[in-house]
C-alpha cells in the first residue's frame, strides 16, 4: 500500500511534468501546471549516494523545474548536475567544504582560496547559500567573500538576520542579495527591509507561515502576507531547501505545494513569485557573457 | 539539645542519594509518574474498557485466520515475549520497526508516522495492508460471520451478529482489537519506585543504582532528553527529526510524518469520520487541525521510553542495535542532517563513556520484567 501510493504519487507528478512544455508554449500557464523556479536545492557529499545525480536530475524534471538554483558542500555536487542539465542546474557557489563548515567558514581564510579556484574554473549565478548572522558579517573572510560577488557580479545568497544582510549592503551598497527563508522574519519586517533595499530579493524555503493548504490540494495565503507579496510581486521566490539527502525526494511534493498556495494569489503575481521572478534575475546570467 | 536530636534525625533517615537533585529537577522527575497513570476509555471506541470487547479482541489478535493468507496473525509481529514487538529491525513496505503495544493506549497518534488518530484505525490498518496482512474488510467480515466462535464474540462484544455490512463488522473487529491492546500496560520500573521514594523523601530503592541516578541527572539537566521524553509515558507523543538517516532503498524514502498527515487526511477511519463512536468528536481538536508542514518530512513519532530493555532494536527503522547505540546517536549527532532553523534544540551532547553508561544504566530503569501471557480461556464455547 505504502510503495503504491509513493508510486503513484511520482507517476502523477511525472505526467504533469511531461504536460508542462506544451502548456507553457500555449499561453498562459494554467496554476496547477505552472513550472516552478526553485531558488534553494543543495547537492551535498553525503547526497550523491542516496539520491545519484542522474536520478537528482529525474526529480528536478519530474517537478516541472523550469530552473534549479543549485549549491553544495562542497561544490563538486553542483558542477556534477550542471554536468548532468546545463539547461535547468543554475550553479550557486557555496563558501562550504563540508556542510559542518555552517558555524566556521566565516572565520577560516582558506574559504576565500577555495572561492577564488572555483570562481576561476567554473561559472555561478551567485555565492551561497552561507549562514551569517549580526556582526559576523563585518569579518574579513565574508568581507572579501562580498567583493569575489561584487568582482564576478554574482549575488549572495544570505542565510541571516537582518542586520547581517544590512551589513553586508553598507559594504557594497550594489550588492545583490537573495535573502534565504526571507530571514525567518515576521512579513511586516520582511515588508521593511524589501521596501528599504532595492536589490534585495527573498526566498521562501522551508516557511510554511505565508500559506497552508488543505486536504483538497487548496491553498490560501496568510492574509498578512497577501499585503507583502501584491506590494513586492517581483521580490519573492520560492525554495525547497533539500538540507538533508533525503529530501531531495520531497522536490516534487514542493513544487506541487507551491503551486497549490500560489493559485490563491492574482495569476501574474503567483507566476512572477513561481517562476518569472527567477527566470528573469537568474536564468541569463551565464548566457551574457 | 531538641533542635540538635532534630538535625540529626533528619539526617539518619536521609536518602542515600548519590548525586543532589535540585528543586527544578526534582519537579521535573516528579513529573514522570505516577505509573500507570489513570484509565480513560476512548470516546471514539465504544467498547473501549468492555470485559467481553477485551476477550473478543484477545482472541482475534492471536487468530492467523485473520490474515489474507490464512496464516497470519497480529501475534505473529507483535509477539508477547518481546513486549509485543518483534525484535527485528524493519518490515513492510518502508521497512519499519515494528513497534511494542505496550501501553499504547496512551498514544496520541499511531504509528511511526502518526497516520492514525486512533487505536482501533491503527488496528485496522495492517489487516488491509498488501504488504502486511493482505487482508480485506470482505474477507474479515466473511470470518466473523462464518465462524461459530467468533460469531459468538462478536455478539458478546456488540450485542449483534455480525452485520451485513462489511465495513461495519471489520471496524468493530478492529475496535475489539483495540480494546484488548488497551490492558497491554507495563509493569512499574525500578525508576518509579525511585520516584516514589524521592517524592516521600526515604532512601533510594537498591534497585536503582548510583550509576541510573548519574544517568537520571544527565537526562533532566545536561542532556535536555526531558525536552522532548517528558511526563509518566516519557514522550511528547509529537514527531521530529533526530538526524536519523530514512532513506529506505535506492529510489525509495520514508517520508514519516508528511506521509502519515496525508494519509491521515485521506482517511475515513479518524477521530472526526463516521465510524467514530463520539458523536461530539471531543478528541478530535488536533486532527481538525493538523497541518502539514515542509519540517514533517522525515520526522517520526517519539517513542515512548518505558520498555526499552525488551524492544530492541531502535528507532523508526530500527537502525540502531543497542541502547548505547542510540544514545551514542545523540552524543555524536550529525548536525549536518539538520535544518540550521529546524530542530535547534539538537546538538552533540559529546558524552564520555561514563555519561553515556549512566545514560544507558537510567534508560534500563525505565523498564519493568515482562509477565508471563497465559493462554486464555476460549472467548465462546460453541457447540459444534
Amino acid at each position: 500500500m505504502r510503495l503504491g501510493f509513493i508510486g503513484l504519487a511520482l507517476t502523477g507528478l511525472t505526467l504533469t511534468g511531461l504536460g508542462l512544455t506544451s502548456l507553457v508554449l500555449a499561453g498562459p500557464a494554467r496554476a496547477a501546471d505552472m513550472p516552478i523556479f526553485d531558488a534553494h536545492l543543495h547537492y551535498s557529499h553525503d547526497a550523491w549516494n542516496v539520491v545519484p545525480p542522474a536520478e537528482a536530475v529525474k526529480i528536478l524534471r519530474q517537478a516541472g523545474l523550469r530552473k534549479a538554483m543549485v549549491s553544495s558542500s562542497d561544490d563538486e555536487g553542483t558542477q556534477k548536475l550542471h554536468a548532468l542539465a546545463p539547461d535547468l542546474v543554475l550553479p550557486v557557489l557555496r563558501p562550504y567544504r563540508k556542510r559542518s563548515d555552517i558555524s566556521t567558514w566565516m572565520r577560516d581564510d582558506s574559504v576565500i582560496d577555495y572561492l577564488q579556484q572555483r570562481l576561476a574554473r567554473y561559472r555561478y549565478v551567485g555565492i551561497g547559500e552561507f549562514h551569517i548572522y549580526g556582526a559576523d558579517a563585518d569579518l574579513p573572510v565574508v568581507r572579501r567573500m562580498v567583493q569575489l560577488a561584487k568582482q564576478y557580479k554574482l549575488y549572495l545568497h544570505l542565510h541571516g538576520d537582518a542586520e547581517a544582510v544590512q551589513r553586508v549592503l553598507v559594504q557594497d551598497q550594489q550588492a545583490r542579495i537573495l535573502w534565504a527563508h526571507s530571514g525567518f522574519d515576521q512579513p511586516d519586517k520582511v515588508s521593511a527591509m524589501l521596501d528599504k533595499h532595492p536589490a534585495l530579493w527573498a526566498d521562501l524555503a522551508f516557511r510554511n507561515d505565508q500559506a497552508s493548504v488543505d486536504a483538497a490540494g487548496k491553498g490560501k495565503v496568510a492574509p498578512a502576507w497577501r499585503d507583502v507579496f501584491m506590494r513586492h510581486a517581483d521580490r519573492f521566490l520560492v525554495g525547497t531547501d533539500t538540507f538533508a539527502p533525503e529530501r531531495w525526494y520531497y522536490v516534487i511534493e514542493h513544487a506541487k505545494y507551491s503551486r497549490a498556495w500560489l493559485a490563491d494569489l492574482p495569476s501574474d503575481v503567483a507566476d512572477k513569485i513561481g517562476w518569472q521572478n527567477g527566470e528573469r534575475l537568474f536564468a541569463k546570467m551565464l548566457e551574457a557573457d | 539539645m531538641k533542635r540538635l536530636l532534630l538535625l540529626l534525625l533528619c539526617l539518619l533517615v536521609q536518602p542515600a542519594w548519590a548525586i543532589d537533585f535540585s528543586a527544578d529537577e526534582r519537579a521535573l522527575i516528579e513529573s514522570f509518574g505516577p505509573w500507570p497513570p489513570p484509565m480513560q476509555p476512548d470516546p471514539s471506541n465504544r467498547v473501549s474498557g468492555r470485559a467481553e470487547a477485551i476477550a473478543f479482541g484477545r482472541a482475534l489478535f492471536f487468530e492467523q485466520r485473520l490474515g489474507g493468507d490464512g496464516k497470519q496473525s497480529c501475534a505473529d509481529c507483535h509477539l508477547p515475549a518481546k513486549a509485543w514487538s518483534d525484535g527485528k529491525p524493519g518490515t513492510g513496505g518502508l521497512l519499519r520497526n515494528t513497534p511494542s503495544l505496550l501501553d499504547i493506549r496512551w498514544n496520541r497518534w499511531f504509528g511511526w508516522d502518526g497516520a492514525q488518530d486512533t487505536l482501533w484505525a491503527q488496528s485496522l490498518r495492517p489487516l488491509l495492508d498488501p504488504v502486511e496482512m493482505n487482508s480485506s474488510l470482505a474477507a474479515i467480515a466473511g470470518l466473523l460471520r462464518k465462524d461459530a466462535t467468533l460469531a459468538c464474540g462478536y455478539r458478546q462484544a456488540f450485542g449483534t451478529a455480525p452485520e451485513a455490512d462489511d465495513e461495519r463488522v471489520a471496524v468493530n473487529a478492529a475496535k475489539a482489537l483495540a480494546a484488548f491492546q488497551e490492558t497491554l500496560i507495563s509493569a512499574p520500573t525500578p525508576f518509579d519506585g525511585f520516584r516514589t521514594a524521592m517524592a516521600a523523601n526515604q532512601p533510594v530503592p537498591a534497585e536503582f543504582s548510583a550509576e541510573a541516578q548519574r544517568g537520571l541527572k544527565l537526562f533532566v539537566g545536561e542532556g535536555q532528553c526531558a525536552v522532548c521524553h517528558f511526563g509518566p509515558g516519557f514522550t511528547n507523543r509529537e514527531f521530529h527529526d533526530i538526524g536519523i538517516p530514512y532513506a529506505v532503498r535506492p529510489g525509495l524514502v520514508d517520508p514519516g510524518r508528511h506521509l502519515g498527515i496525508r494519509r491521515l487526511r485521506d482517511s475515513h477511519y479518524t477521530l472526526l469520520g463516521p465510524f467514530s463512536d463520539d458523536p461530539a468528536r471531543s478528541t478530535g481538536t488536533e486532527t481538525r487541525h493538523v497541518d502539514l508542514l515542509h519540517r514533517n518530512w522525515g520526522e517520526f513519532r517519539v517513542p515512548s521510553l518505558r520498555n526499552l530493555a525488551h524492544t530492541a532494536p531502535y528507532m523508526h527503522n530500527g537502525s540502531l542495535a543497542t541502547l548505547r547505540d542510540a544514545v551514542r546517536h545523540y552524543s555524536e549527532l550529525n548536525e549536518e542532517r539538520l535544518h540550521a532553523d529546524g530542530e535547534k534544540l539538537l546538538r552533540p551532547l559529546n558524552l564520555s563513556d561514563t555519561q553515556i553508561d549512566a545514560l544507558v544504566a537510567f534508560l534500563l530503569s525505565l523498564s519493568a520484567a515482562l509477565p508471563d501471557f497465559p493462554e486464555a480461556e476460549p472467548v465462546c464455547r460453541v457447540k459444534p
